[in-house]
């Protein structure tokens, strides 16, 4: 990631079909940007929260997650965790801009320095 | 064996197909073999698929697979809640037992291989007029070779029809008892049960479907999709390990120049959370107590963020990926890639 962490972050919600991103920080903190009045900042920090307390049975399960996607009818829904703790969320459409770059973004949030 | 197809004025199929040119040869066929009562739509992509979906009208969904490494899954996804009516099918051009567990779990009702002749196109028209239950002309009643035992149990099934499949090749090979969509009995030769139907599974002939009697015992006890799933399996193992099985040897270089996409492990579970199926699962419990944490997570983000039911979790690893279908009726989890997660 050549931007610095908040200019990337800041740039994600303008991909089409985004519907809203979210980060939580290795000590709890969590932002995000989307529609305030369909996804308040406290939608998006329980929906990482539902994320992060699936740790131990993936832990247990012995995978290690580069990201995951919940799949539901008319969403995806993509969790990115970086080793030093670092979490992305970002919810979009099927068959959208936003669908078709999940990995891109993923990757260069695994990428990126955070700062 | 005669079973009443219901005749439908206008059916309206939705071919969807990045390849131009087979494309326009399946419509036609299509065309030809249902003597103009199918109304035949084409795609070349999911957008566009979708827009044709929309309006309703649509009753059967052809979708074709090129490339081994697609994601159907993803694709079948992208429908969001289908219409109740539409049958979704998957024609892969390169088909392992893999991605017809993947089809099948993400919702298609038929996965089959893509037709490269005539005679194959003419086999597909069958399995599709067979799925929806639409008539077919007499033209193509008069007979249908090359319909795989798999196909026509996945068929039986689905319908939740009762009958009885028997193998021939010169004399009859054995037998598959279908009761109201399960498989309860197999026999061929001195085997039974799963022995007998992974046997069956070997061997080369015709069959025909016969009206269902009791069997004189009843040897299978598992589910049809697990029990076709591994014959499937076993079956393609099989063949790998023989010069002469082409077709599964190319299954098996295409799995081998792609290792993200070979089943490494699997397992099923009621909802319950009572084991059905596990193949190379290295933990069951845990990859239970997983399945059954996210449908407890699944059943707390749906309300929030109102985008419709779940319909699976896919884990990216570090080498290859797993698929989780927590449902309240089941749950399952495949993990693709190599050996180890």
């Amino acid at each position: 990631m050549k931007k610095n962490f908040k200019t990337w972050f800041s740039e994600v919600p303008a991909t089409p079909g985004l519907l809203t991103c979210g980060v939580r920080r290795p000590n709890g903190k969590c932002a995000g940007y989307g529609d305030d009045r369909i996804y308040p900042a406290e939608k998006i920090e329980k929906l990482l929260q539902q994320f992060a307390d699936l740790n131990a049975p993936l832990d247990a399960a012995e995978l290690a997650p580069r990201w995951s996607t919940w799949a539901f009818e008319y969403g995806l829904l993509r969790f990115v965790q970086r080793p030093d703790k670092w979490l992305l969320m970002l919810l979009v459409s099927p068959e959208t801009e936003a669908a078709h770059k999940l990995d891109q973004l993923s990757e260069e949030f695994l990428a990126g320095p955070v700062k | 064996m005669s079973k009443e197809i219901k005749i439908e004025p206008a059916l309206h199929v939705l071919i969807v197909d990045d390849d131009r040119d087979d494309l326009a040869m399946v419509v036609n066929a299509f065309r030809s073999l249902s003597e103009g009562h199918w109304q035949v739509h084409t795609a070349t992509g999911m957008g566009e698929a979708l827009q044709h979906i929309k309006p309703g009208k649509i009753q059967l969904l052809v979708l074709a697979v090129n490339s081994p490494v697609s994601d159907v899954s993803l694709w079948l996804s992208s429908l969001g809640q289908p219409p109740t009516h539409l049958k979704r099918v998957v024609m892969a051009a390169t088909p392992t037992a893999e991605n017809r567990a993947a089809s099948l779990a993400a919702g298609a009702d038929l996965f089959i291989e893509k037709p490269v002749s005539p005679e194959g196109l003419k086999v597909v028209f069958v399995d599709l007029s067979k799925l929806t239950g639409w008539a077919l002309p007499p033209s193509v009643l008069s007979g249908s070779p090359g319909v795989s035992v798999a196909d026509l149990i996945q068929m039986e099934c689905l319908a939740r029809n009762s009958s009885i499949l028997e193998l021939f090749h010169e004399q009859s090979l054995g037998r598959i008892y279908i009761e109201e969509g399960q498989l309860i009995h197999a026999v061929c030769g001195e085997l039974a049960g799963e022995r007998a139907l992974n046997k069956l599974f070997t061997l080369t002939g015709t069959f025909e479907l016969h009206d269902f009697e009791p069997p004189p015992e009843r040897t299978l006890n598992r589910t049809w999709e697990v029990l076709l799933g591994e014959a499937t399996r076993q079956r393609d193992s099989l063949n790998a390990r023989t010069p002469s099985g082409s077709a599964a040897a190319s299954d098996a270089e295409a799995l081998a120049t792609n290792p993200a996409g070979q089943a490494a492990e699997m397992l099923i579970c009621s909802g319950t959370g009572e084991v059905l199926y596990h193949w190379q699962c290295p933990t069951v419990a845990a990859r239970l107590t997983l399945l059954q944490a996210v449908l407890v997570r699944a059943e707390k983000l749906i309300p929030e963020i109102q985008l419709g039911k779940l319909d699976r979790l896919e884990i990216q690893l570090t080498a290859g990926r797993a698929v989780l279908q927590p449902r309240a009726d089941r749950l399952i989890f495949v993990r693709l890639g190599s050996e180890k997660p």
